[in-house]
């Protein structure tokens, strides 16, 4: 029950409350325009939390990650476009239901199930954080190799369109990690003779680079198109939300956010197929399935659900791993590296207070939210339409440089910045997956120290994973994941083929 | 690009990242190779671009009969080229002249490649970006600015 102290904490403390609506505006505004993500504003905004309390900052990106997922069902629902890949799913009902002039109440049905959603996740991870953390606490460099083994392998073959493109770029996220000193032997590696590079690449300016600076080059090439938003209805009937239409959503609110946080726990899965796999099971269950796809509004409930559940559960493989289970959750990892909070088992001996204070932070974050997005959604998307996009990018293709430099005063970090923008690029436009490749990169050293600890201590070499039945069975789950992927992919090839 | 020239690319990528590991030193005795994970993941990047290669041609042949590999660059690849040039430029110019004047050059461009054409609000974005982030990361967050080796703004100013 540590968290009612750390509520407590919160609330009575203004600034962090100030900074926690701030950072629910924020993220809903980033989520809701389409082309811009959660992510992107979190890696331009890191630098500015260096000099930040550590609880503030970590606090400050958290609820943005929270809100910002939100804010994609804005875009979807008003604007027919996606703001995340997970509102894509929202899109699906929500749309048709603002068409006819309920898109009033398709807000308010999406920020109700959000909400609940959130807060199941959070509760979830809230209560069995501690425990996972206390088992974690006995696993040995064998078992932590095979869990980021496992990771590697479930995030490189199930996000993304093609398992091989996936797999690529966690390979190639993980040699980038190895340029540097060997932090074991201080042998270089990929240096090429330059000192800059004996440092290694950083954190900060890679996620820059291939979040904001790739994104700023995308949208160069696609041409701007003025965003569309469907009038709403002045009938109070039309966008008021009753208990009665409301009551028929919980089912699939309660089942969504069940799927939400049994994926968001596993890395790499994410919210879009959590939102997708709670429409497709929500629509199998539904008594008006033949409705979902036209405007119904338990097709948009179950879907925005699941997607927010997400949230606080990848939060878990991060907190007591280090493992992050999307790309936020990567960028949180860098927010701890640079306070200087050692992430594993043992975070909640050393920092229990502050683990508990984020999680108190993000449950406000989800009322703030809540509140502004049951209120004001209809304004934050007017807000949205006024922000021309030929001034946006322009704007944080500056800020990414002044951001990366920040980072460390370095203008080698801005190169690296302006080579991972282009990487970046290519590989949104090839299909590469640059979500795989950051978590690879930041999963990279501590799988390597794991892997080399495990042979130092083993007598049969790589046999020490086979006869340790935590980290064979682990090791499993990857080649299993994996093997899953390719068979579903094919059953897919050979139905179209067929139909 | 087709998706054999990317797999092309892949390995050939992989090929290099092999011959990166394959230089780095052997351990001194009871301890583990540095190059051991490089290795492992350069081996893993060769194969996938292999595989990448493979399953594209043998996709190709079996919908066209031909093995041709073609490149197509967009409409938009001048553009794209020319910010990146522009990135780069501006990081130079950074190093050289500090960070306020090539700011007020950058900007304008960055904007007049997105499309701005007021000639107003390109002048007047010469003035408002590099004060206003010298204001907010310089001044406020008390981030050291870079400092130019051949002509510096903020020094000249301050004589």
């Amino acid at each position: 029950m540590d968290i009612f102290p750390a509520l407590a904490t919160v609330i009575v403390n203004p600034t962090m409350l100030g900074a926690i609506i701030l950072a629910a505006v924020v993220g809903m505004i980033v989520g809701a325009t389409p082309g811009l993500t959660a992510a992107a504003a979190i890696a331009m905004l890191l630098p500015i939390t260096y000099f930040m309390d550590p609880l503030f900052a970590l606090a400050f990106l958290y609820v943005i990650g929270k809100s910002g997922r939100y804010g994609g069902s804005i875009a979807a629902i008003l604007f027919n476009t996606p703001g995340t890949a997970a509102s894509a799913a929202t899109q699906l009902d929500g749309f048709p239901l603002a068409k006819q002039g309920k898109a009033g109440k398709a807000m308010k049905v999406a920020t109700i199930s959000s909400v609940i959603g959130d807060f199941m996740g959070d509760a979830i991870l809230i209560f069995c954080v501690g425990w996972i953390a206390i088992v974690a606490v006995k696993l040995g460099p064998p078992e932590t190799f095979a869990i980021y083994f496992a990771a590697f392998v479930v995030i490189g073959s199930v996000i993304g369109k093609s398992i091989l493109k996936g797999l690529a770029s966690a390979f190639f996220g993980v040699l980038i990690a190895m340029v540097g000193l060997d932090p074991i032997s201080g042998v270089e590696r990929y240096t090429f003779g330059n000192f800059d590079l004996s440092n290694g690449v950083g954190l900060v300016p890679l996620m820059i680079g291939v979040f904001v600076l790739g994104e700023v080059l995308m949208q160069l090439e696609q041409k701007a198109t003025a965003l569309e938003r469907v009038e709403q209805s002045q009938e109070k009937e039309a966008n008021s939300l009753t208990w009665k239409e409301y009551r028929p959503c919980l089912p699939h609110v309660f089942r969504g956010g069940f799927i939400g946080a049994c994926i968001g726990s596993l890395p790499g899965l994410g919210s879009a197929i959590a939102a997708f796999i709670s429409y497709g099971e929500g629509k199998r269950r539904a008594k008006n399935s033949e409705q979902w796809g036209k405007g119904a509004l338990e097709g948009l409930a179950a879907p925005e659900s699941a997607n927010n559940a997400v949230s606080g559960p990848s939060m878990a493989p991060l907190l007591i791993l280090g493992i992050p289970g999307s790309t936020i959750g990567a960028i949180l990892l860098g927010v701890f590296l640079i306070h200087g909070i050692q992430i594993g088992p043992t975070l909640f001996m050393t920092s229990k207070e502050l683990v508990y204070q984020l999680f108190a932070c993000g449950l406000l974050g989800i009322v703030a939210y809540g509140v502004i997005g049951y209120f004001g959604a209809s304004q934050v998307a007017r807000l949205i339409m006024h922000i021309p996009t030929k001034v946006l990018y322009p704007t944080i293709f500056i800020t990414a440089f002044v951001a990366a430099y920040s980072a460390k005063g370095s203008m080698f970090d801005v190169l690296v910045m302006i080579f991972a923008g282009v990487l970046g690029y290519l590989m949104r436009k090839f299909d590469f997956n640059t979500a795989a490749f950051i978590i690879a990169f930041v999963l990279a050293r501590g799988a390597e120290e794991a892997f080399r600890q495990s042979l130092l201590m083993s007598k049969s070499g790589l046999m020490i994973f086979a006869q340790r039945p935590v980290a064979a069975a682990f090791l499993l789950i990857g080649f299993g994941a994996m093997i899953f992927r390719v068979r579903s992919i094919m059953k897919e090839r050979s139905v179209a083929a067929r139909q | 690009m087709s998706s054999t020239g990317e797999g092309v690319v892949t390995l050939i990528i992989g090929a290099a990242a092999i011959l990166g590991a394959s230089l780095v030193p052997p351990p001194p005795e009871g301890e583990t190779w540095a190059g051991v994970l490089p290795m492992g993941a350069a081996i893993c990047l060769t194969l996938t671009g292999a595989l990448i290669t493979w399953s594209s041609f043998r996709s190709r042949m079996v919908e066209t009969g031909s093995s041709s590999i073609t490149f197509m660059p967009d409409k938009s690849f001048p553009k794209i080229l020319m910010l990146v040039i522009l990135a780069v430029l501006y990081h130079q110019s950074v190093l050289r002249f500090g960070y306020e004047l090539p700011t007020a050059i950058t900007a304008p461009v960055v904007l007049w490649l997105f499309g701005v054409r007021n000639k107003f609000g390109l002048a007047l974005s010469a003035i408002l970006y590099p004060l206003i982030f010298h204001i907010l990361f310089f001044k406020l967050l008390g981030v050291f600015p870079p400092f130019g080796t051949v002509f510096d703004l903020i020094d000249f100013l301050r004589g």
